[in-house]
């Protein structure tokens, strides 16, 4: 029986305030407070809000037949904690249902998995509890950052635990292969759920440029139908997007709420097709083969790879200098030092939408990376960003000097 | 006004940087109006998808006419006519050598009955003197060739065949058609530049990139240089992509320099830049205003600035060039302010000068209080010199690439002065990215310059 997966991201970064280098040893406000709430405040009431109220409607009218999975970020929690905690309560109310699997991902959203093994492992670990405090349950299933996703990658996530994990399916990674199956991390047992980036940017990015199936703004019958024409090519279909699509890139008169709420019935009047969450779908299916990459993958921009964090200079430059950072952790008492605070910046740096913002990209990727961007230019990104590391890099050294001193006093 | 342009490669298979600034500067010039019939030996493989494009468009040309192109059509790439001729002057022996095999005797053999018609064609293709220097045939020396020169390794002397080969097809197809200039590029196209220049009493142009002495240093192609010298000192005008490039063929070929015109590229060669760099032992980093010295170019702010950023980067030299009445007082702040072992005054720069520093800038400040355009900022980027503007500049409208502060703001010009400097990728992303952005604009500014060269050997045509 073909399913449908349903995995929607939630995240928002704590986006920063100008930091000018002299700034630097002067002022340690590094986030804007102000920004971040009214983003929040805004896309709860555009988005998650409406969409959540559908959604449960939706599981309580199909009564366990309509299932979906969620990936909120630890940042995007603590905002909605902060600044819509009826936000954070309608998730609960659907975790209540018991028909929403919420995934494991890092804390931070971060590019950890790529440059920093044990930090990674940390900011997995951080989530799972967060996830299991909020919600009740404990992932067991894993989506990365942006679905960046290599070999190395997958029996990382084995080890902590994950039963599967979601990637990208990238045209070049499966060949002939056909997105719609399980698959296994390669040398591990694993499983992998690929996304079809059809389906889904039809959804996410083409919802109003339907013109591919014949019609302007895409239906929940013409949707229900191009799925249903897969009947017997698939096992499950996972539809990964945005959880912002609804309501705030695609806004509320395009029809994007009312095209969620119809879409379930649709679906299910086909009578071999149902919906299941990740882990359901991992219990069930059997992997059709083993799945290698020979390269990173992730769902952003046209190349699926990781060029939209690490594709220029500045963002190589920024990254090393955000990872070389962690050199000043290893003091191991950092507590009794009082650096929590700056351990804690650090890892609100790590979140990948800073690095995202200094993308010099042009064309349909620019267009995209500029539209989510607080910053004029690239290169106030790259700036701001620099400025606060070498900050919090100069009071994590005087304090491990201080400390060092009074070793030395003491001892 | 009709231009019969020689060139030697056009994009997208290109040897060298030769083809992609004759697409450029062809591309502005027929948006300016400049009817341009575009002549190479050879479109190689790869551009047969294009070339099939430019072929439906000179099939349209009536023998010995030239298909006007308009300010409409500017974006439709120039008609280009294909004469078969096999080699580039950048190919290693080894490429040489599988192109060579590839060529069949019936493709040479083709061309015969064409190149008959020309007397000295028929010379040089009767046998006796086939194979001697085509200026032996116009009445020059043929230069003589030292039995060990490293240069003659980089060409064959087959490529000299070619040459002369091009050159007897532009004679043969050309001769009798209709134009008011001939405009050659580098030394390929000059023995036909100068062949059909004599033959049809047009003027010439020729259009120097790059010069042998500049491309090989030491080991110098006697051949090559004489024909570069033969070709600059024969031509009505000489257009150099450089000063730098005009003073050498001053040095070298004793061309005066009322003749020679430089006309700036969209880019600069990186040679040029790294000579420059090179030359003289400059400090680290280097800061660059330059302009007039004058209330409307905001110099204050760039002293205010610097003020700012000494403290954290003692060693950083900012170079004031130019004149104008604000210049006493500036450089009384800056003494005031203590700072002037960090400043320089060469005062008023121009050409070399000028493009050295350019050359040796790490960013190149614009902090105008009001500036209708702001031309520098453009000519800094093709230096590969990443530039800070000012908001009130229009430049800071055309570009995206680029710092750009309200010119008040000295606080926020020393934050960004201050992380370009200390963060090199911040700077290579800027110049990568300014570079490419900018392309379309300079390429407008070195066609009205060529068209003014035009008019100068050729006052009765119009535009």
């Amino acid at each position: 029986m073909p399913a449908v997966c349903f995995y929607f991201q939630v995240h928002q970064p704590y986006r920063l305030q100008r930091y000018s280098y002299f700034d630097i040893q002067n002022a340690e406000t590094y986030f804007d407070d102000a920004l971040n709430r009214s983003i929040m405040e805004r896309i709860a009431s555009r988005c998650y809000l409406p969409a959540n109220e559908r959604l449960l409607r939706m599981i309580r009218s199909h009564a366990g037949a309509f299932k979906v999975s969620f990936s909120l970020s630890g940042t995007a929690i603590e905002q909605m904690r902060l600044y819509s905690p009826e936000t954070l309560e309608s998730f609960r109310e659907l975790a209540a249902t018991g028909y929403v699997e919420f995934l494991g991902e890092t804390y931070y959203h971060s590019l950890a998995s790529l440059y920093d093994h044990d930090e990674f492992k940390a900011q997995v670990r951080l989530h799972s509890d967060v996830i299991e405090r909020e919600f009740g349950q404990r992932p067991q299933t894993f989506r990365n950052t942006e679905l960046i996703y290599n070999d190395e990658i997958g029996r990382l996530v084995g080890e902590l635990g994950f039963r599967a994990i979601m990637v990208e399916g990238a045209k070049d990674v499966l060949g002939w292969r056909s997105p719609h199956f399980a698959y296994r991390v390669a040398g591990a047992t694993t499983k992998i759920l690929p996304r079809n980036f059809k389906l889904s940017d039809d959804i996410a990015f083409r919802f109003t440029q339907a013109g591919d199936y014949g019609v302007d703004t895409l239906t929940p019958e013409r949707y229900a139908a191009i799925l249903h024409e897969l009947t017997g090519n698939a096992d499950v279909v996972g539809i990964y997007l945005d959880y912002e699509t609804f309501g705030e890139h695609q806004g509320k008169d395009t029809g994007i709420l009312d095209f969620l709420e119809k879409l379930p019935s649709h679906v299910l009047a086909h009578q071999e097709w149902k919906f299941v969450t990740p882990s359901e779908a991992t219990r069930y299916l059997h992997p059709v083969s083993e799945l290698s990459f020979s390269r990173v993958t992730s769902w952003a921009d046209t190349d699926r790879d990781i060029s939209a964090w690490s594709g220029n200079k500045m963002q190589q430059g920024a990254l090393a200098a955000l990872y070389d950072t962690e050199t000043l952790y290893d003091g191991g008492d950092i507590t009794a030092l009082d650096m929590a605070r700056a351990r804690e910046t650090w890892r609100r740096l790590q979140t990948s939408d800073h690095l995202y913002y200094m993308s010099t990209k042009g064309d349909d990727d620019g267009i995209v990376h500029r539209y989510f961007s607080p910053y004029e230019s690239p290169y106030d990104a790259f700036v701001g960003y620099m400025n606060v590391l070498k900050d919090i890099g100069a009071r994590t050294r005087q304090a491990i000097e201080a400390r060092n001193r009074s070793t030395a006093f003491n001892g | 006004m009709k231009i019969l342009m020689l060139g030697w490669e056009y994009p997208p298979h290109i040897a060298g940087g030769l083809g992609t600034a004759c697409q450029g500067l062809t591309n502005a010039l027929s948006s300016q109006g400049v009817n341009i019939h575009f002549v190479v030996p050879q479109l190689f493989g790869g551009e047969e998808a294009r070339h099939m494009v430019l072929s439906d468009s000179v099939r349209k040309i009536s023998p010995g006419g030239l298909q006007p192109t308009g300010p409409k059509t500017a974006s439709i790439p120039v008609p280009t006519t294909r004469i078969p001729a096999f080699l580039s002057p950048y190919w290693n022996p080894r490429q040489f050598k599988e192109v060579m095999a590839s060529i069949t005797q019936q493709q040479v053999a083709s061309l015969s009955p064409a190149l008959r018609k020309d007397p000295i064609a028929r010379a040089l293709i009767d046998g006796e003197v086939y194979g001697v220097d085509l200026m032996t045939a116009l009445g020059h020396d043929q230069p003589a060739l030292p039995d060990n020169v490293a240069g003659n390794e980089r060409y064959s002397k087959d490529l000299f065949e070619e040459v002369e080969r091009f050159t007897l097809q532009v004679i043969a197809q050309f001769a009798g058609e209709s134009f008011d200039v001939i405009h050659a590029h580098d030394w390929m196209t000059f023995p036909a530049g100068v062949a059909l220049s004599e033959r049809t009493g047009k003027p010439l142009i020729v259009h120097v990139h790059s010069l042998e002495q500049d491309r090989s240093g030491l080991f110098v192609h006697p051949q090559i240089s004489e024909i570069e010298s033969f070709g600059t000192r024969h031509a009505d005008k000489v257009i150099a992509v450089s000063y730098f490039t005009k003073r050498s063929i001053e040095r070298h070929h004793g061309v005066p320099a009322s003749q020679i015109l430089v006309v700036h590229n969209g880019v600069y060669p990186r040679e040029m830049v790294t000579d420059y760099r090179e030359k003289r032992t400059w400090p680290e980093h280097v800061v660059a205003f330059v302009g007039r010295v004058t209330f409307q170019k905001g110099p204050e702010y760039f002293v205010e600035m610097a003020s700012k950023v000494i403290p954290h980067l003692p060693d950083v030299l900012f170079v004031v060039a130019g004149t104008g009445d604000m210049l006493p007082t500036v450089m009384q702040q800056v003494k005031e302010l203590g700072l002037s072992k960090n400043f320089m005054f060469p005062g008023f720069v121009q050409g070399e000068e000028l493009e050295e520093i350019f050359s040796v800038a790490d960013m190149y400040v614009m902090p105008s209080v009001s500036e209708p355009f702001g031309i520098t900022a453009l000519e800094a980027v093709s230096f590969d010199t990443p530039v800070i503007i000012s908001k009130q500049s229009g430049v800071a409208e055309v570009m995206e690439h680029a710092l750009k502060v309200d010119f008040w703001d000295v606080d926020r010009m020393a934050d960004l002065i201050i992380n370009a400097l200390m963060h090199p990728e911040m700077r290579d992303d800027l110049a990568r990215m300014a570079r490419e952005e900018i392309k379309q604009l300079h390429w407008g500014a070195a066609a009205l310059k060529t068209i003014e060269a035009y008019q100068d050997v050729s006052p009765h045509a119009s535009v």
